[in-house]
């Protein structure tokens, strides 16, 4: 196999916030934001790889870190051969002309002030390109190169002199693309270049991404949350989630047999545009994305993932568990107040019984017998007499979870998915009713 | 059939700018029955938002409702106006754009209540979420005792704007009956830990949680038809299908109408049972959910639904609609079919305003297809077209 056109090894960007001097005073550390945690993907020469994930995952940070225009954390991105966080000035500046980026809003991302024609000549006079023009200015040949470039991207030579709020949306981000080629890169970051755009408009601009590819032989990492879009230009696709690559696989590989819960769960939300659509009730994930400040330990889904691993020797429906965690979730987020379940319940705060009652109607979301009641009432009656430590910790030693002390990772596989329903191999099936045995089937 | 719980006839709403004269909408005629979700689709500036504003009598200067009615079923309402506005009343139906103002306005919350797009926008930043929904309960409280009621602190955001013009009797508005409800509410929508909650301000919740809070704020005053306009676009896919699922499930617990706007074809499919296609400011084709995704006829139509990727099916290319959404300058508007200068099968016919159609009881459509087939003969090149537009726009820069 030819070597990658890219290749990202572990790559990590924090954000440092509360970095002020008084905090350094203190001694405080400062709290890191994990935009990006550790992530691994190549891209192929001609290819492109689809970048997927919700607001906050770390795709756009993702694109800009690999591109150097933010500074790493942490790992190492070879392009064409080369480190690209080691790379000298000479090489830098090489690297700028064959690796572009557009972005998502075509209309903060072109300067008013300027012409179209002096936007898109603007990176090749940076690199000082033509070195040298016969018969003609080197401003002459730059619009000659503009102007073909424009016809390009779908707009008009007559274009050029006019400004980028005569534009439409579309229009606009037709201009960014024909910048982005001037420089005739071998790779482009293409950071939800269609997310701003109508869809009417938006097909045009994915069909041009389409042609240009073809025509140029060109390389896209392709950033997007829009699946169906995904699906119709990306060869593989990357699936994101608080900073981690989750699963990583061919386009129709992914899209028919997703394996991660979370590929899985974003799949099934999507509205589908057909009267078979009508009415379908989708299973949601439960809860939010927790903050990157603060993620899960473990797997970083495991907070909302509704395969989420019961420990071995505990007999429990699969739906009963996710209850039971969400439970102890929202203890641990202080989610769960004593007070207004006992105001509720009985404000004498004497029967424990109606409080544990009452705290699990607010919170349990499922019928509980045998062993679960019994440690589930435990906990919430140290609950009732204001232990919530103890409530969290009574709740931890039975039901802890694989997925929280361990942290699954995409592995070698031509199709990784980074979940320890699948660890180690890629063979191993997942049994839906019964997690506790896949668990096992995994050791 | 259902009864018609809102029946809107010919609205037309303009902007008076300084570029001139906004069409921003143009004869909308639709119906919502009694417990169903009605869709409106088209693509940005199509008059979605304007024609929901116009409906819920929220249209401010330089803008205003031009022309058209706005029937509403409340046998009350056709009671009380039957002998002083006889014109203003059918059956049990009002036409609002004849009532007082007063009385109009007093609509906002009991009878009409609306959902936003930013939910961070439409919540008062100083103010507890919980006092925000106690108000609007509060407001509707007094609304219903005294139509002429009360000024809320969340005027200018959100539902807080529906409730202009009214007066602070107090300081201590919220009294605590209210914000029980506020709490009721807010549990009602899936918001964990209400009473905690309540005492959070917006910055405090998530997208998802504010947009939770948004609609308890709405269901405050229990209203007949709530109208929720992209109430999810500014959220990711796995909150959408809670916030899509909550709306269902209120909608059939409360018995009340949905007037949904959205872009997203793929929510109008989910949730709707009829549905409008917007563009340029008209309603171009109306009906059942099915006859407007399998049996389309506007070109506008068939070309929304070629343009959009399938999430099931990568194969083949996309059929975009060539061109660019119109301008609605009254100065630029064709004496044609607005979509003429973009449609494939533009013909000589279409160079004229296009009536609405009616293709049966239930699906309309405004375009020519709906009385003739396409014949290549008469075929106006729309490119031409676009390209005499362009110059005549050209010509003044
Ligand atoms: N306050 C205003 N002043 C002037 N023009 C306005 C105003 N509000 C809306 N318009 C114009 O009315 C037209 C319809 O706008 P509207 O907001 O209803 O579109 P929409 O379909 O809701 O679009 P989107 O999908 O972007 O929300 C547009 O041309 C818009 O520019
Ligand atoms: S590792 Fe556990 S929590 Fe994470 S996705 Fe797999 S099953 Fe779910
Ligand atoms: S009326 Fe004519 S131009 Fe307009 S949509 Fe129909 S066929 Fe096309
Ligand atoms: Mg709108």
């Amino acid at each position: 196999m030819t070597e990658p056109l890219l290749a990202v090894r572990d790559l990590q960007k924090y954000y440092f916030e509360q970095d002020s001097f008084v905090d350094s005073l203190l001694g405080r550390d400062p709290t890191s934001v994990k935009a990006v945690d550790g992530i691994s993907f190549e891209v192929e020469r001609g290819e492109t790889l689809g970048l997927v994930g919700e607001s906050g995952c770390g795709k756009s940070t993702t694109g800009e870190t690999l591109l150097r225009l933010r500074e790493a954390t942490g790992g190492a991105v070879t392009f064409d051969g080369a480190n690209v966080f080691e790379m000298d000035d000479d090489e830098l500046k090489a690297f700028r002309r064959d690796a572009q980026i557009v972005f998502q809003d075509p209309f903060s991302s072109l300067d008013p002030r300027m012409t179209v024609g002096d936007i898109v000549a603007e990176p090749l006079k940076i690199h000082g390109i033509p070195e040298s023009a016969d018969g003609e200015s080197k401003r002459e040949w730059r619009r000659d190169k503009v102007a073909d470039l424009l016809e390009r991207v779908g707009l008009s030579a007559n274009h050029l002199d006019r400004y980028p709020h005569e534009f439409s949306g579309g229009q606009r981000q037709r201009i960014g693309i024909a910048r982005a080629l001037a420089l005739e890169p071998d790779f482009i970051v293409l950071d939800e270049p269609v997310s701003a755009l109508d869809v009417s408009v938006q097909a045009q601009v994915l069909n041009l991404l389409d042609d240009l590819q073809s025509e140029f032989g060109l390389t896209y990492l392709f950033i997007a949350h829009d699946l169906s879009v995904v699906r119709h230009i990306c060869d593989r696709v990357a699936v994101m989630y608080l900073g981690n690559v989750v699963e990583l696989g061919p386009t129709d590989e992914l899209f028919e047999s997703p394996k991660h819960p979370y590929t899985k769960a974003l799949l099934e939300s999507v509205p589908r545009p057909s009267t078979a659509e009508h009415g379908r009730r989708v299973e949601a994930l439960s809860g939010d994305v927790p903050s990157p400040r603060n993620p899960p330990s473990g797997c970083r889904f495991r907070t909302r993932c509704p395969q989420v691993i019961p420990p071995d020797d505990l007999d429990i429906e699969q739906g009963t568990y996710r209850s039971v965690m969400d439970l102890r979730d929202a203890l641990a987020v202080g989610d769960v107040n004593p007070d207004h379940i006992w105001d509720a319940a009985d404000p004498d705060r004497a029967d424990t019984e109606a409080f544990i009652e009452e705290a699990r109607a607010r919170h349990v979301d499922a019928e509980l017998r045998g062993e679960v009641a019994g440690v589930v009432d435990t906990a919430l009656g140290h609950l009732a007499e204001g232990e919530a430590d103890r409530a969290g910790e009574t709740l931890r030693e039975r039901f802890e979870s694989p997925c929280e002390t361990r942290r699954p990772a995409v592995g070698e596989a031509p199709h990784p998915a980074a979940c320890h329903l699948y660890e180690g191999s890629d063979e191993v099936t997942v049994i839906e009713t019964n997690a506790g045995a896949a668990a096992e089937a995994d050791d | 059939m259902a009864d018609t719980i809102l029946s809107v006839r010919d609205l037309s709403t303009r902007f008076f700018t300084e570029e001139g004269q906004v069409n921003a909408v143009e004869s909308v005629s639709f119906d919502v029955e009694d417990g169903e979700i009605f869709g409106i689709v088209g693509e940005s500036g199509s008059g979605k938002s304007v024609t929901a504003l116009s409906v819920i009598d929220l249209i401010e200067s330089p803008g205003r409702v031009t022309q058209g009615e706005i029937w509403y079923r409340n046998a009350d309402l056709a009671e009380e106006f039957r002998g002083s506005k006889p014109e203003a009343v059918d059956g049990d139906l009002v036409d609002i754009r004849r009532l007082p103002k007063g009385v109009r306005r007093s609509l906002r919350g009991p009878s009409f209540s609306m959902v936003f797009q930013d939910p961070m926008s439409s919540f008062n930043p100083s103010i507890t979420v919980g006092e925000q929904i106690a108000e609007a309960v509060e407001v509707q409280r007094r609304a219903r005792s005294n139509p002429r009621s009360t000024r809320s602190r969340t005027q200018g955001y959100g539902l807080g704007s529906l409730l202009v013009d009214s007066l602070l009797p107090s300081k201590s508005y919220v009294d605590d009956e209210s914000m029980d409800r506020a709490v009721e509410l807010l549990d009602q929508v899936g918001i964990p830990d209400p009473e905690d909650r309540a005492e959070e301000y917006p910055h405090q919740f998530s997208g998802g949680m504010l947009q939770r809070a948004m609609i308890a704020q709405a269901l405050a005053g229990e209203p007949d038809i709530l109208i929720a306009d992209e109430p999810t676009t500014a959220l990711d896919v796995t909150i959408q299908a809670q916030i899509l699922n909550l709306l269902r499930d209120l909608q059939e617990q409360e018995g009340m109408s949905i007037l949904m706007i959205t872009h997203d074809l793929g929510v109008i499919a989910r949730m709707c049972d009829r549905v409008g296609v917007m563009y340029a400011g008209e309603v171009v084709e109306r009906g059942p959910l099915a006859d407007i995704f399998d049996n389309p006829v506007h070109p506008y139509t068939q070309g929304l639904l070629g343009s959009i990727p399938d999430v099931d099916d990568p194969s083949g290319r996309l059929e975009p609609i060539s061109g660019n959404v119109p301008s609605l300058l009254d100065s630029e508007m064709p004496d044609a079919c607005y979509f003429a200068d973009r449609c494939p099968k533009a013909m000589t016919d279409c160079l004229t305003r296009i009536p609405e159609y009616e293709l049966d009881g239930r699906h309309s459509v405004r375009c020519v297809l709906a009385e003739q087939e396409y014949d290549p003969a008469d075929a106006v090149d729309s490119a031409d077209a676009a390209d005499a537009v362009d110059r005549e726009v050209n010509a003044d820069d």
